[in-house]
């Protein structure tokens, strides 16, 4: 079995309008990111989510993987897809930095349902 | 029973039901945040409009919407309470948008439309920080400021980028009172706080009682649900530099 590289698996832009995995349960969210002079700014909007529930994970030094349970169990029902079958327990997103961050350094907020990572870049 | 009473360029607004004369139009076309397409799509419901015709383009992607098992154009015009109301759920591209103008302005004019009422998105970088987003205007004529009741603060220098810009600049040109709202929302999210923060501004100048909370009551299905409207609206903004907005101002004017 070829074992997909990380290259491959990461997403280097935006989600796409089908970013619902009903396989895995999971929602693709929309993000941004900012590069600035010193640091790069992750924002990921994360409706129906509590603060506690999400987690951030650095698998590679050049990828970010967000991953939060949402409050409550979604069905494509739910949003008005009544012909589609499936539902959602979480988000997923794996996002490719473009230039080096400290991952140890990194900070998070979290207001509105918006999640907001701040992470140092390396010099 | 469908006539065509408004061809611009290949720009068809076929009319279904019947449009009233004098009316205010208010425009929620897929922008910055949605504001303007959610606030518009709540006054419908609120309101309880009746869809009175729709736009059509072969510049317009090839596809329809089922509402309620009957296959409609994505592009509606929706009336009732002295309002023409006008949404577009699907996203509306480059191409389309100057034959928009000139076909939205010449029909509104042939309806002795009184006020052409656009509403769309600011973008601001600290957005989840502002409790209450601020509305602004940009108007067709300086004469219409009163209009407002210090509803929104005026929009004085800058660049409008997309439908709303050339809408503006064709409602000046033809002398149709036109002012656009814009209300300080995230970019690429849908943000149906900012939509409200909008009706609450359009309650205020038109004198309506559009109920704003079950809106904001709705706020966390209504990000996900339009959340891949959303991202194609983001691809179609990124081709056009709808980024030129958050430009500083020309320097003469």
């Amino acid at each position: 079995m070829k074992v997909m590289s990380t290259e491959s698996r990461v997403n280097t832009s935006p989600p796409h309008g089908s970013g619902w995995n009903a396989a895995a349960s999971a929602i693709q969210p929309l993000y941004n990111l900012f590069v600035a002079a010193e640091e790069v700014v992750l924002t990921v909007d994360l409706p129906y989510v509590n603060q506690k529930s999400v987690k951030l994970k650095l698998p590679t030094k050049d990828s970010i993987e967000v991953y939060a349970e949402t409050t409550k169990r979604i069905t494509f029902h739910d949003l008005g897809a009544k012909h589609r079958h499936g539902e959602f327990t979480s988000y997923h997103a794996m996002i490719r930095m473009p230039v080096p961050v400290d991952e140890k350094r990194a900070t998070k907020k979290f207001k509105r349902g918006l999640l907001e990572v701040h992470l140092p870049r390396t010099k | 029973m469908s006539a065509n009473l408004s061809a611009n360029d290949g720009l068809k607004i076929i009319e279904t039901g019947s449009i009233p004369k004098g009316a205010v139009v208010i425009n929620g076309l897929p922008d910055v945040g949605l504001v303007g397409l959610l606030a518009a799509s709540h006054i419908i419901s609120d309101l309880k409009l009746r869809e009175v015709g729709a736009i059509e383009s072969e510049l317009l992607p090839p596809m329809i919407v089922l509402h309620g098992g009957e296959p409609k154009a994505p592009f509606r015009i929706f009336s009732g309470d002295g309002l023409v109301v006008v949404i577009s759920e699907t996203v509306i591209p480059g191409s389309l948008i100057r034959p928009l103008a000139n076909g939205l302005v010449d029909w509104a004019r042939a309806k002795n439309a009184r006020l052409m009422l656009s509403l769309g998105g600011m973008a601001v970088a600290n957005r989840q920080d502002i409790d209450v987003p601020k509305v602004f205007a940009a108007l067709s004529a300086k004469g219409l400021e009163p209009q407002l009741h210090g509803a929104a603060e005026i929009l004085e220098e800058g660049y409008i980028v997309g439908a709303y810009g050339l809408l503006l600049r064709k409602c000046a040109q033809t002398g149709l009172p036109a002012i656009t709202l814009l209300t300080q929302s995230h970019y690429n999210y849908p943000d149906p706080e900012a939509a409200g923060a909008a009706l609450t501004a359009v309650n205020r100048i038109l004198d309506l009682k559009v109920d704003v909370s079950e809106l904001l009551k709705r706020g966390e299905e209504i990000r996900l649900r339009s959340k891949d409207m959303m991202h194609r609206t983001h691809e179609e903004m990124n081709k056009m530099n709808k980024s030129h907005e958050y430009d500083l101002p020309p320097l003469y004017g």
